[in-house]
């Protein structure tokens, strides 16, 4: 199994990470439906 | 279903696991769920990627599934709009050269030749960048829509 994608939930934390780390958010909206 | 292509095909490939883990931090949204943030980014239809700064501010999106190379065609293509919103016009020029050298196949690639034309104006101030970057779109991508949209720097003396 190879590496996987790790996905955030909470905009705050990732704004957060982004910043820190210097990179940009990719956001995902889906739907299970 | 697109969400469901996007789960299964798309972010299991390893190289979009590596651009997406190299230069961005991935977040994932249920469209069903957090609708403040639907509202915020006004989703209409899933899936929807938006590429945004650190401060939340959007500078590129696209809807529906894609496979492997069109979806890291498009996130360079953001990474390139956000270099270029922010006036990083060296930045933003690698970003869509890459596009054009990796995926020159993909749809993303006439925007990334429309807006690497740009970049070169805006970062040199010389016009002459602009018919250079129409006459690539004109040879390569004769029938895009960025080609029609270039179209007008052919006035340029």
């Amino acid at each position: 199994m190879g590496k996987q994608i790790q996905w955030e939930t909470s905009l705050t934390t990732t704004k957060a990470k982004a910043k820190k780390g210097k990179k940009l958010i990719l956001m995902d909206f889906y739907n299970n439906l | 279903m697109g969400c469901q292509q996007l789960a299964a095909v798309t972010y299991p490939d390893p190289n979009v696991c590596f651009s997406v883990e190299n230069n961005f931090i991935p977040l994932q949204i249920d469209f069903n769920k957090n609708k403040a943030l639907v509202r915020r980014y006004a989703v209409k239809w899933t899936p929807t990627i938006i590429i945004l700064d650190s401060d939340g501010e959007e500078h590129h999106r696209f809807v529906g599934y894609l496979p492997p190379e069109d979806f890291i065609a498009q996130i360079v293509l953001g990474k390139g709009k956000v270099e270029f919103d922010l006036d990083r016009f060296e930045q933003a020029m690698q970003c869509f050269q890459e596009i054009l050298v990796r995926f020159p196949k993909a749809d993303a690639a006439p925007e990334a030749q429309y807006y690497l034309g740009v970049s070169k104006y805006k970062a040199s101030h010389d016009p002459k960048e602009l018919k250079l970057g129409l006459e690539f779109l004109q040879r390569d991508y004769p029938s895009s829509e960025w080609t029609k949209k270039a179209q007008v720097y052919s006035l340029i003396p």
